[in-house]
């Protein structure tokens, strides 16, 4: 490491333009965040032409401030409201909103804001001192891995939801035949579009997303109004006990640090994204904890497991991007566009070319991570002032705020339908007790699965054997195999959704 | 390209602009781009947006319509006010290829085309380490050994089947699902050869990959010694290029209007550089009447070989 680089790189960090910049971008990403309906990739793609005026170190970090900002942020949403502001944070919701009912929203809110922020630092710190030199691990994973990883998540978030089997089945069938509408991707030939060009791309994912998650919650929430008035909203009293303690803190520490590693692994993954990364790290919460029919029912690990992972995959996102050149997900390829018009090309040369600016986006990272804490720290006094705004009040703010998103990002009348039909469908789901969450991830992990399964089988050309020159994949496939022998077996023996899965 | 450019835009000059009042915009205008945004479209069109503030003296607002590899947009597009302030920068496969394969609402017909400003560079890649550095070592070492492409779109896989069933190559075509994905399958091994649209460009200076051929019809600037396929002796060719569409009915003199900020812009040294040097595309000006051309060959083109 060049530490000339790495002193010129701490000092223009430390710039108050720097100061501002970042600030300006975790914030403007914690309110995007926080409001269900406006996503993530909007927000950077929104944001890429302010950046035309700031200085390539600025406007890098501004952009990837952002994207931590809206990673923190969303867990307010979902915990005061049961509405995820993204699906990565629908893992949130679970513990989150309980433990917000039981008239702790504060302290819900401080664990999801410190899972968050050292879920951030340490994936960071991974980024910049391991990863990079070892970027080209990630070429291990070829379509055989990805497939069989892929496989492996939808089974084991999958087992996480509650309802009988049969029901988990049909909602992830459901997903799965869903996420294969559009173009096929080989022969370009579209399937089950209707006619329709707006479903060439398949159903938008942010549509199926925001309508399943925040819209429907909403649904639900007015029914309650209507009929269980008493017993729906977050109290917040000045409670003395409503903070976070040092033993609360040293509980959920080690479960940080393994989402901080799901988190990591996922996000240096191209593909997989933030969602499978916090539903794997819920998983493994509480497939480790002593007491896993607390989860759901307020467990502070939940939202620690949900919120470290969520955020560590931003960064990580960042080490097939600057390693290799390859976007790990979609805010990564938005940040290549934004490096592309600073005259920047993103990829292994930066290093070489231009070490000063990497270092310096790094040292900018850093303080994004710190500048959120405090944002944060002072932004849950202030939204944590949500739970005293009536439920009449908050549910059409809502409800505006995800038909706006919609019309904002471009898919008009089309994605204002797709909104409210998967609303409803959510709703019914909720009602009836199947797992929009098994449903949700199936939607999201179809098109990457078919994706590496036909390649795969193309590239075999047909013959198993190739599988014994991977091992990865080989581990991964028993792995799928293990988690779908014991759902089925716990489910057969009691005829009862796995301990600890949560009620709605 | 440049040679037949000039010739057409002299005698287009000489013979229609003495003819036309100068149209001027009245209002701000929309530029619709058929893509996400921060796409390299989306780049190039967002400083282009900036170049025709400055030519036409209104602001122009950028409206990302994503979806369908830009049919999303045209279906929207078609029925757009035919007033020259709603106009699109868009790619041409939406027209040259989408209506084969899938029934869209609108056709060539349907728009004006008022100027080409960006060129493609489609080629087809190998590892900078592979044991074949040209294209006619490909097909030499494919000859003995079964080979695997990654294909993107359904044009280059017939292509590359032709050339292999020609010249006896046992070859196994995977997708990629888009740009994004060749560089993994590439680098990793996992394939042999690939489809590029233009991912090669940050990856050949370092010698990590190799431009064996172009699939356009002419040479790349940026690759002088890399030869086409054309020139290699297999007739196939694929195509692509960045112009204005207009809604069918526009007037002629806001088509002719269209096609002189094309001419400013291609000269303008903002948006050259982002295109040239930020999104590695070649600069490449065609008029009015050579754009919709070259849609309709390029179509026919696209047809002839979706027959196979």
């Amino acid at each position: 490491m060049n530490f000339d680089a790495v002193g010129a790189a701490a000092a223009e960090a430390l710039t108050l333009a720097s100061f501002i910049g970042i600030g300006g971008g975790v914030l403007l990403g914690y309110v995007v965040g926080v409001i269900p309906g406006l996503s993530r990739s909007v927000a950077i793609s929104i944001a890429i032409p302010l950046t035309f005026y700031m200085s390539p170190y600025i406007a890098i970090s501004f952009l990837i401030g952002l994207s931590k900002g809206t990673a923190a942020g969303s867990a307010v949403s979902a915990i005061l409201l049961n509405a995820p502001g993204e699906a990565s944070s629908a893992a949130t919701a679970l513990d989150g909103y309980p433990m917000a009912k039981q008239g702790k929203p504060k302290t819900a809110l401080q664990i999801g804001l410190i899972a968050s922020v050292l879920g951030d630092i340490m994936a960071t710190i991974i980024l910049i001192f391991v990863a990079i030199p070892f970027a080209r691990v990630a070429l291990l994973f070829g379509p055989y891995e990805m497939a069989a990883i892929l496989m492996f998540a939808l089974v084991f978030i999958a087992g996480l939801s509650g309802g009988s089997l049969f029901k988990g089945l049909a909602a992830g069938g459901l997903g799965i035949f869903l996420g294969t509408i559009g173009l096929d991707n080989q022969t370009g030939l579209p399937r089950l579009t209707f006619g329709y060009t707006e479903l060439m791309d398949g159903l938008p994912l942010i549509a199926v997303a925001i309508g399943t998650l925040a819209l429907s919650e909403m649904f639900v929430q007015s029914e309650r109004l209507r009929y269980d008035r008493a017993n729906m909203a977050v109290t917040l009293e000045h409670r003395p006990d409503d903070r976070i303690t040092w033993p609360i803190m040293r509980r959920i520490l080690p479960t940080i640090f393994r989402g901080t590693g799901v988190g990591t692994f996922v996000g240096a993954l191209p593909g997989l994204g933030p969602s499978v990364g916090s539903f794997m790290s819920y998983g493994m919460a509480q497939r480790a904890a002593k007491e896993p029919e607390r989860f759901g029912k307020g467990e502070p690990k939940g939202i620690a497991a949900s919120e470290s992972a969520d955020n560590a995959v931003i960064p990580a996102a960042l080490i097939p991007l600057f390693g290799l050149g390859i976007p790990g997900n979609v805010s990564a390829a938005l940040l290549i566009g934004a490096f592309a018009i600073h005259g920047i090309t993103v990829g292994p040369l930066l290093l070489r070319d231009n070490p000063e600016l990497l270092y310096s986006i790094f040292a900018g990272m850093i303080l994004a991570s710190l500048i959120m804490l405090a944002l944060g720290w002072f932004g849950l006094m202030v939204f944590a002032q949500i739970t005293r705004v009536p439920p009449h009040v908050v549910i059409p703010i809502v409800v505006f705020f995800c038909l706006a998103g919609m019309m904002l990002q471009g898919y008009g009348t089309f994605g204002l339908v797709i909104l409210l039909g998967f609303a409803i469908l959510g709703y019914l789901m909720k009602k009836y007790d199947y797992s929009f969450v098994t449903f949700l991830v199936a939607f999201i992990i179809t098109p990457m699965l078919e994706l590496n399964l036909r390649q795969s089988i193309i590239l075999s050309r047909g013959n198993w054997a190739i599988l014994l020159d991977r091992p990865i994949a080989l581990f991964f496939i028993a792995c799928t195999v293990v988690a779908l022998v014991m759902l089925a077996w716990r489910s057969i023996r009691t005829g009862k959704p796995p301990a600890g899965a949560p009620a709605d | 390209m440049h040679r037949r450019t000039l010739l057409t835009a002299a005698a287009i000059m000489a013979l229609a602009t003495p003819a036309l009042a100068e149209w001027q915009p009245k209002r701000p205008m929309t530029m619709i781009i058929g893509f996400a945004a921060g796409g390299s479209t989306d780049i190039q069109g967002r400083v282009l947006a900036r170049v025709l503030e400055e030519h036409f003296g209104q602001p122009v607002n950028v409206v990302n319509q994503p979806g369908g590899g830009g049919a999303v947009a045209l279906t929207r597009f078609m029925n757009a006010e035919p007033d020259g302030h709603t106009f699109m920068f868009g790619v041409q496969l939406g027209l040259t290829f989408s209506p084969i394969v899938t029934q869209t609402e609108y056709d060539i017909d349907d728009f004006r085309y008022a100027g080409t400003l960006v060129g493609g560079q489609f080629g087809v890649v190998a590892r900078g380490d592979a044991p074949y550095q040209s294209f006619e070592e490909l097909v030499a070492y494919g000859q003995d050994n079964p080979m695997t492409y990654a294909q993107q779109l359904p044009m280059d896989e017939t292509i590359m089947r032709l050339i292999a069933d020609e010249e006896g190559i046992d070859l196994a075509i995977v997708p990629t699902g888009g740009g994004g994905g060749m560089a993994p399958l590439l680098l990793g091994g996992e394939v042999d050869f690939a489809f590029s649209g233009g991912t090669h460009a940050q990856y050949t200076p370092t010698g990590e990959m190799n431009v064996l051929a172009f699939l356009t019809r002419d040479r790349s600037p940026f690759y002088p010694d890399v030869p086409t396929l054309v020139e290699l002796g297999y007739p196939y060719a694929m195509d692509d290029f960045r112009s204005f569409f207009l809604p069918g009915g526009t007037p002629d003199e806001i088509v002719q209007a269209f096609e002189d900020a094309a001419r400013f812009a291609v000269e303008h040294p903002q948006f050259v550089e982002v295109t040239v040097d930020n999104t590695l595309h070649p600069i490449v000006f065609m008029d009015a009447e050579e754009t919709e051309a070259t849609i309709r060959e390029i179509r026919a083109a696209n047809e002839e070989l979706m027959a196979n």
